[in-house]
């Protein structure tokens, strides 16, 4: 790790660990709320931005993973076991859907994965003894990590916080590592990694399967964060919404997708409590977004940046 | 199950299917041809319905509501498509993220101005009686779906194969880049196929308002039928899109009486079977997108 990336890192933890104190009761929840979706969409971005796999289906693992804890949750109450059990489950999900759809690509694979995550939120919708169909079901297991039950706002923020870090700086390691780097070699040129001996579908295979458990932990956090689950968490919806976090942040890095979440969920709250319209302006987002967009938040914010403490690296690379 | 039943819901599916067919059958060309994936499509047989629902309201009756909403909707496509599209062409994810985002402005608009009730087209009048085809009695109004859909199916395959229309579709989905280069004004082919498909989409709203009815959510369960529709038959071929529709419609029907929990997993498996025996569809052109 370079100096730099250390003091980033480091600044990072920090602004996680103060920002309680500078926010309300609710403010805190948001912010629970904010993380469990960066951890989400960083999930969803990791699989865009570095192996070139535009899904529309990973709610799907997401709500996956929320189901896990929710039903087993009726049965065994342990947080830890809860928690695995949902990056297993969701995990699986994504290795067998991977093994099975990794062989197309592009507009194929979009379509693909959409019908996948459709077909989940077709089951879980018709299968009303088990899942509670259409009205959802509330959250029964408790989060404890051996230490009594966790209430408190401020504790389970912190708890969301570690494992946001926690994630970011699991997938910094893997995307650094000679595994993480032939998958990036792979979305450049297939063909060329291809040429030199890859197995590229077993390399993307990993990456898929390794996305889907994370977006399945980040379900199973939500399902104890919101205590009650719907379908709607399976449905392709969803799914866009979180690809349009991952385009806002800025595809091909690694904290753009959960700026793009935090950017997200903070102004859907803001203006759900002002109209009922929020689709519609979201939609419009949505237009801007593709047609002034530019490469997303983090890009705008590191031109600026280059523009104010670089002025002459910013020229020079003009 | 008796004979007669089972004859009755495969009646029933193939009505659904020829729905399902006008829309897909769009999709997969504007798929395969412009190389996007339309996620406004189901937004056209939202469009296409909500709006014979107004006219009718104003008293134009069933077949001039259709001819006007089939106009609106094709009018919608084509600004859609040169005031938005046109400027992403090439960009697969901007085009996915566009069409998306569209399509949440207008399920949205039609909840605001029509409600979230369910609402239903009346069957126009003539049609709104039981024929009797000698073995059983069924909906002459869904048997006049089946032969609208049937004739479209051949109209389309006739232009598609004997036209020189149907030509350049044909050798736009093979190599977009050869057919521009040979002189054929791409872009208003391109604009003349998203109009096209459009308006395919609004007929198959109004014509499924009758038996369907309309809600908003609609669009997105037909979309995702559709989508599944042009993977199993295959981008940019209106046979595999007819193919396709059929297989789903029946299945979706029959599965709906026989087992009604896992119909949706059962044609996502087909799906699936169709994918790996044959990745570009069953009656697909050309290389995979």
């Amino acid at each position: 790790m370079n100096k730099r990336s250390f003091w980033f890192s480091l600044g990072l933890i920090a602004v996680l660990a103060i920002l309680p104190l500078l926010l309300s009761s609710f403010g805190l929840k948001l912010g629970s709320e904010v993380l469990i979706m960066a951890i989400f969409v960083m999930s969803l971005g990791l699989i865009i931005g570095f192996a070139g796999l535009v899904s529309l289906g990973h709610a799907a693992f997401f709500g996956a993973g929320a189901y896990a804890v929710t039903l087993i949750g009726d049965h065994i109450d342990n947080t830890y076991l809860l928690l695995a059990a949902a990056i297993l489950v969701s995990g699986i999900l994504a290795f067998i859907s991977g093994l099975l759809f990794i062989r197309s690509s592009g507009a194929y694979f979009l379509m693909i994965t959409l019908a996948f995550g459709q077909m989940l939120y077709a089951i879980a919708y018709k299968m009303e003894e088990l899942t509670g169909g259409a009205d959802g079901k509330p959250v029964l297991a408790t989060f404890n990590l051996g230490f009594g039950e966790i209430e408190s706002r401020v504790t389970f923020y912190y708890i969301t916080a570690a494992a946001f870090a926690a994630c970011y700086f699991l997938l910094r390691i893997f995307i650094s590592s000679p595994l993480g780097r032939s998958i990036i070699g792979i979305k450049e040129n297939e063909s060329r990694m291809t040429a030199l001996g890859y197995n590229t579908r077993n390399y993307k295979l990993v990456v898929y399967t390794l996305s889907g458990m994370m977006a399945g932990f980040a379900g199973g956090l939500y399902s104890y964060f919101n205590e009650y689950i719907s379908p709607d968490l399976l449905h392709w919806m969803f799914s866009g919404q979180a690809l349009i976090m991952v385009i806002v942040g800025g595809v091909g890095t690694l904290l753009g997708p959960a700026i793009g979440a935090g950017f997200f969920v903070v102004l859907q709250n803001y203006i759900s409590s002002y109209t009922e319209r929020w689709p519609i302006i979201m939609g419009l987002i949505f237009v801007a977004i593709v047609l002034y967009g530019r490469g997303g938040i983090v890009h705008i914010v590191s031109l600026i940046w280059n523009m104010i403490f670089r002025p002459k690296q910013s020229k020079n690379r003009d | 199950m008796s004979a007669t039943t089972l004859t009755m819901h495969i009646l029933n599916g193939l009505a659904y299917g020829m729905l399902l067919f006008m829309i897909a059958a769009g999709l997969s060309i504007i798929f395969g041809l412009m190389n996007i994936v339309n996620l406004a499509h189901g937004t056209f047989y939202l469009a296409g319905v909500y709006i014979a629902y107004y006219f009718i309201g104003r008293h134009m009756g069933f077949w001039l509501s259709l001819l006007l909403s089939i106009i609106v909707v094709a009018v919608l496509g084509v600004l859609m498509e040169k005031l938005l599209l046109e400027r992403v062409y090439g960009k697969e994810l901007e085009q996915v993220l566009l069409t998306f985002g569209l399509s949440f402005i207008f399920a949205d608009v039609v909840k605001w101005i029509w409600g979230t009730s369910p609402l239903t087209l009346p069957v126009p009048s003539g049609l709104d009686v039981s024929a009797d085809l000698g073995f059983m009695i069924f909906p002459a109004y869904r048997i006049f779906v089946i032969v609208v859909g049937c004739l479209l199916a051949v109209l389309l395959w006739y232009m598609e194969n004997k036209t020189r229309v149907g030509a350049m579709i044909r050798a736009g989905v093979d190599d977009r880049d050869m057919l521009s280069a040979l002189g054929i004004n791409i872009k208003v082919v391109f604009t003349c196929i998203f109009a096209v498909g459009a308006g395919l989409a609004g007929l198959s709203g109004v014509l499924g308002g009758p038996i369907m009815g309309m809600y908003v959510g609609i669009d997105s369960e037909i979309l995702i039928s559709s989508l599944v529709i042009v993977v199993i038959g295959g981008l940019g071929t209106w046979k595999g899109a007819f193919i396709g529709a059929i297989l789903v419609g029946v299945v979706d029907t029959l599965g709906r009486v026989l087992f009604p929990s896992f119909t949706m997993a059962m044609i996502f498996a087909i799906m699936i079977v169709v994918l790996l025996i044959k990745p570009n569809g069953l009656f697909g052109r050309g290389a995979q997108a």
